[in-house]
């Protein structure tokens, strides 16, 4: 079998939806900036590129229309190129960069782009025509259930206190502002020209300053004796993400920049109701499949919907808080959803070269009861 | 001259009020102050922000609560800045406004650079209200003169309608005719031309009046709560009588205004026999309680120990207690009434005789000192002071002849004005006129564009009439539907009316407005016929009060001729729905509309949701699908959003793009009529809509709406079973997207989900609950 490899990781900066700095810019030219970053930096010859797989939570609007296809155009690639965009929630770019896998080792192509994107200022969560199933709807209501509700559900089921959680928001916070700080997120942003001549090159989500008082003043967001705050959840976010992934033949024909191979991937469902714990099953499948255990595993990016899903998460996966979330989480640097499986595969390869490690594992949860990862070892 | 540029220079209270105000009327204004001092020994060598004071002063006015500006959006036409680094602003302003420090030194310094900046046709005003313009002029270059005056706003200046004008004898009239006319369109304000004497009109009096009341109460014995209740409502006062009104004004400023109004007035001057601040409110003032920005006053809300407990200061100890309820047993209405209680003998009833019968001699003894005429100086109490009638007008009230002769048993001495006992207003031929000095009567002039369903009623007969309503021939084809129920709430005699009103304008008229000058629009459906239905267990009944509203709405929305609503304040639940059937309404800048059926347990049931879906539907501001739109009257409707101006009512989708505002409330009438009588030529009534909704599946969307929405706490049980039969109208009941439903349709559902919701005790309790409390339920 080919051996496939991740060669080029970048993101647009990640910024609040509405009062961000990228809430009045369309989501096709969002992420088509960011490919076109990828390109560059990579030094990837487009017309060896077979398909631009992009990921998307609600592609409707000015998400809508087979956005994929269109952004061939808006980064100005070959036409040669195919485009599709595909939907797994929180999971699309990650599932974007499955694809691309399996395509290469089915010989389908030698380089993908696997991007994903989402503009939650522009299309709302949920879509703008949210039309839920009646009948399901009665029959089984979970199907439907709301993100912060599910997070309540696993701080009930894993006694996951507030405090907790709050504390785990705060270390979110604090090592996203450091790297901040340290300018360790240049290398990986691509800043983003707006219609109206200014760019922006900051994550604007991060709030480094954020303490624990601070935090247990603020009301609960989704049960009214709840534990879960907008403070220990991912704030809603613009943004978007990209990886390139090819053949290491291909990579090392090309001398493109080898980040990391992809050893292992895995999807599975859960209980709606508990959907945060989805990483658990599909992580052991993955590693599995990878041979390894959770021991193996150096660097961790677990993608942090909520404080107290990804406490949950922990408890059934113990992982050392030093392998976790290097640069920070979801929680401090924002969820834009069709985006954030491409960042954190993509930063988890860059970290396995950072760090000078052995092996990562990427993985999320997924609204409707899923779990998604990835296992990457270093070349 | 337009003004289409104004500078706002002083950013306290008043200067940033007007400043705000100036911007809802969609014109820029600049807002500067001074740069901010620096605290000596702070140690730093310049402040960071030298346009602090104007920023924060908009900051707060963004906070201010009556809201001051009628659209957040608003704020960005002021423009912040300092007068040291910007006063070359004014250069290309029409309209320059002083609102700084009353200090002669300070104002003329000012006065001599604006001169230099501003251009040849660019008028200054000072909004001074303490001090004269002979004085702030003296002195001044004539190229100065020429273009001064004082502009005189009251506080708050969005709502508060009075404008005092005084010019001075070089004061170029085309400028002040310009600032006159601006006023009265963009700023709906009534300009009062004062003389140039202290006070000018409505605090001359006002102040005599406040400090004739706060003096007889403790005179006489009075707890602050009794004084309040007599001088208020008998008179057609404010609630706030004497001592609410202390509160609000600042009792810091009294002294101020106090000592500025000894050293002006002449000796003679009634003014110094009440020029007296009791021990009590000098102390008050020493130790903080200055009133409601204050730490408290003669008012204030002890929350200590976790509760809210109103207190009042007893005026004879200074010590608070909480506060009494305190209303009169009978509040007097007819004129008999109001005699036999200002003549009456307890405290009660020589405290309003002595406050009165001195504010309006002192009143009648100020024409022509203060103002021409008496129109002028009733204007200026009716909106600078929000009194229902001004001196004179309730001197007519009570009877000229009788307060002489009262008078004169007291051995009090009788202005000249009153000494010929004629009344002092009277209709002439259907006009209104007043009497002047001489004892002539003089015709009442109103402003050209000014329209007043007033003064038609006092030129000819309603031409149909009942308690509720009635229908006025406004002129030019046009006739004016009027509401004059309690509140104007609607019951059967009003709905009725409607339905009359439209097969005589059908034959007679040309075009219908929907217009009536009270206070608020209409404050909905009159709930006391409904609850009786609902005790006595009638539902057909219930059922047919719903179906004759649709039908009656209906009707006029599908009339063969145009149809204008003209509504100003309140106009909520079935006040609301009227408006929404209207071809095109012209609003008044104060519109407080909304669909608040939720608020007593129901959802909109004439129509009001059909309409109002209708508006959102047919609304494409992003991208399509039925959702939205439903999401969005679900939200507005079931949270029972009220808009807080006619600017959010048209964010809000009450009011259409195509609908107009009309800032100054005496001509909304006017501009009602001219819109309707442009929709004649050609007029087509609309067609009928069609509604293409999702069915169960919206009502599903929005089912898990409420539930997440109840888990967070944000709503109660009922508001659930209500939200429910809300979601069911809206979602279009058991339609489905394919097969439209008509507007028939969505009537059934209103009327079911309305039947629905009176049958449950949850319902009965609110209505219940606000009849008797004035204050919604949440069960």
């Amino acid at each position: 079998m080919k051996n496939v490899v991740i060669a080029g990781y970048c993101r647009s900066p990640f910024t609040p939806a509405q009062k961000g700095q990228l809430a009045k810019v369309r989501p096709d030219d969002l992420v088509a900036q960011v490919i076109k970053g990828l390109i560059h930096d990579t030094g990837v010859n487009p017309g060896d590129i077979e398909d631009l797989i992009l990921g998307c939570a609600f592609p409707e609007g000015e998400q809508g229309m087979n956005l994929a296809r269109l952004i061939v155009h808006l980064a100005e690639l070959p036409m040669t190129i195919a485009g599709t965009t595909i939907n797994r929630f929180c999971g699309s770019s990650m599932q974007a960069i499955h694809n691309a896998a399996g395509a290469i080792q089915m010989n389908a192509g030698e380089v993908f782009i696997c991007a994903g994107v989402e503009s939650m200022s522009r299309v709302p969560m949920g879509g703008f025509n949210y039309l839920p199933n009646p009948g399901l709807y009665k029959a089984y209501p979970q199907a439907y259930i709301g993100m912060g509700e599910t997070a309540e559900n696993l701080a009930l089921q894993y006694h996951i206190d507030r405090l907790a959680q709050e504390t785990f928001a705060v270390a979110s916070q604090q090592k996203a502002g450091a790297a901040q700080q340290n300018g360790l997120f240049a290398t990986e942003i691509i800043p983003i020209k707006r219609a109206d001549g200014e760019t922006v090159q900051y994550d604007g989500c991060i709030r480094a300053d954020s303490t624990l008082q601070a935090l247990a003043e603020l009301p609960p967001a989704f049960l009214k004796n709840g534990s879960v705050t907008a403070g220990t959840s991912s704030p809603l976010t613009d943004g978007a993400a990209a990886v390139l992934v090819c053949s290491e033949k291909y990579a090392d024909l090309h001398g493109l920049e080898k980040l990391a191979r992809i050893r292992a991937i895995a999807v599975s469902g859960c209980a709606p109701e508990i959907m945060g714990i989805g990483p658990v099953s599909a992580t052991h499948k993955a590693l599995k499949r990878a041979g390894l255990t959770l021991q193996n595993i150096d660097i961790v990016e677990l993608n942090e919907a909520f404080a107290a899903q990804s406490l949950a998460v922990l408890k059934e996966l113990p992982i050392s808080l030093e392998k976790l979330n290097l640069d920070g989480g979801a929680i401090a640097l924002g969820h834009p959803l069709g985006a954030s499986g491409a960042r954190i595969t993509g930063k988890a390869a860059s970290l396995l070269k950072r760090e000078n490690k052995q092996f990562a594992l990427a993985t999320q949860c997924i609204g409707g009861g899923q779990g998604i990862a990835t296992i990457l070892e270093a070349i | 001259m337009d003004i289409k540029k104004v500078a706002v220079i002083g950013a306290g209270v008043m200067g940033a009020g007007i400043a705000a105000h100036i911007a809802n009327a969609g014109i820029p204004v600049y807002l500067l102050d001074i740069v901010p001092t620096l605290r000596p020994g702070s140690g730093q060598s310049g402040v960071d922000n030298r346009n602090s004071i104007a920023e924060s002063a908009i900051a707060k006015l963004l906070k201010a609560e009556p809201a001051a500006f009628m659209h957040k959006n608003y704020a960005r036409l002021v423009t912040p800045g300092n007068i040291e680094d910007h006063l070359d602003w004014v250069g290309d302003v029409d309209w320059v406004i002083e609102a700084v420090l009353e200090n002669p030194a300070i104002k003329q310094e000012l006065y001599r650079k604006l001169d230099n900046i501003c251009g040849p046709d660019t008028l200054i005003s000072s909004n001074t209200s303490t001090l004269p313009l002979k004085l702030l002029a003296r002195d001044m270059p004539d190229s100065f003169k020429q273009r001064f005056m004082i502009t005189h706003f009251f506080n708050p200046p969005r709502y508060m309608r009075l404008l005092e004008l005084v010019s001075g004898a070089a004061t170029r009239p085309e400028l002040v005719a310009a600032v006159s006319r601006f006023a009265d369109t963009h700023l709906g304000k009534d300009s009062v031309i004062c003389k140039d004497t202290p006070g000018f009109i409505g605090n001359r009096i006002g102040i005599y009046w406040l400090q004739c009341g706060l003096l007889e109460a403790i005179k006489l014995g009075l707890t602050v709560e009794q004084a309040d209740a007599v001088m208020s409502a008998p008179f057609g006062i404010p609630k706030t009588g004497i001592f609410g009104l202390l509160d609000l004004v600042g009792l810091d400023l009294i002294p101020h205004i106090l000592g500025g109004m000894k050293l002006a007035l002449p000796k003679e001057d009634a003014f110094h026999q009440v020029n007296f601040l009791p021990e009590l409110v000098q102390t008050m003032i020493a130790d903080g309680y200055t009133g409601r920005k204050g730490k408290g006053g003669f008012y204030r809300l002890n929350e200590t120990g976790g509760k809210r407990v109103k207190e009042s200061i007893n005026l004879q100890t200074g010590g608070y207690q909480p506060s009494e309820k305190f209303a009169l047993p009978e509040v007097a209405k007819t004129q008999d009434e109001l005699r036999v209680f200002l003549s009456g003998d307890d405290a009660l009833c020589r405290f309003a005789w002595q406050v009165l019968s001195n504010t309006l001699v002192y009143s009648a003894s100020l024409i022509p000192e203060i103002a021409d005429d008496i129109v002028a100086v009733d204007t200026a109490m009716r909106l600078g002071y929000n009194w229902k009638f001004g001196p004179f007008e309730l001197l007519d009230r009570i009877g000229v002849d009788w307060f002489v002769d009262r008078l004169l048993a007291k051995n009090r001495d009788v202005p000249p004005l009153l000494a010929s006992r004629h009344r002092l207003y009277k209709i002439d031929s259907g006009k209104r006129s007043f009497v002047d000095l001489s004892g002539n009567y003089q015709t009442v002039r109103r402003t050209d564009g000014v329209l007043l369903l007033a003064d038609i009623k006092l030129s000819a007969p309603a031409i149909l009439e009942n308690p509720s309503a009635s229908l006025w021939d406004i002129g030019d084809g046009v006739a004016c539907l009027e509401f004059h129920s309690k509140m104007n709430t609607l019951d059967m005699d009003s709905l009725t009316l409607v339905r009359q009103s439209v097969e005589k304008v059908k034959t007679d008229f040309s075009a219908l407005v929907i217009h009536n000058d009270a206070d608020n629009f209409s404050a909905g459906a009159n709930l006391t016929l409904l609850v009786q239905a609902i005790h006595s267990q009638d539902w057909p009944a219930v059922g047919q009060l719903i179906k004759q509203g649709q039908q009656t709405y209906k009707a006029l929305k599908y009339a063969p001729f145009p149809v204008v609503g003209a509504p100003s304040g309140l106009a909520l639940g079935g006040g609301c729905e009227i408006l929404l059937h209207c071809d095109a309404i012209q609003a008044h800048a104060e519109l407080y509309i909304g669909l608040v059926e939720v608020g007593v347990g129901l959802v909109p049931g004439w129509g009001g949701c059909k309409e109002y879906l209708r508006r959102w539907l047919e609304f494409a501001r992003r991208p399509g699908g039925p959702m939205p739109g439903i999401a969005q009257a679900f939200e507005t409707i079931g949270m029972a959003k009220v808009s807080k101006s006619a600017a959010e009512a048209k964010e809000m989708l009450f009011l259409s793009t195509t609908d107009g505002i009309t800032m100054n409330k005496d001509r909304l009438l006017a501009d009602a009529k001219s819109k309707a009588l442009r929709l004649v030529p050609g007029y087509m009534p609309p067609k009928s809509s069609s509604y293409q909704l999702p069915g169960a599946s919206a009502r599903a969307a929005m089912d898990v709406a409420i539930n997440n929405l109840k888990m967070a706490g944000k709503i109660t049980d009922y508001d659930v079973e209500i939200s429910q039969q809300l979601a069911d109208v809206l979602s279009g009941g058991q339609c489905d997207i394919t097969e439209p439903l008509t507007e028939d349709g969505l009537l059934n559902l209103e009327l079911n989900a309305f039947l629905h919701l009176v049958q449950q005790p949850g319902t009965l309790a609110r209505l219940e609950h606000l009849l008797k409390t004035g204050k919604p339920l949440r069960n």
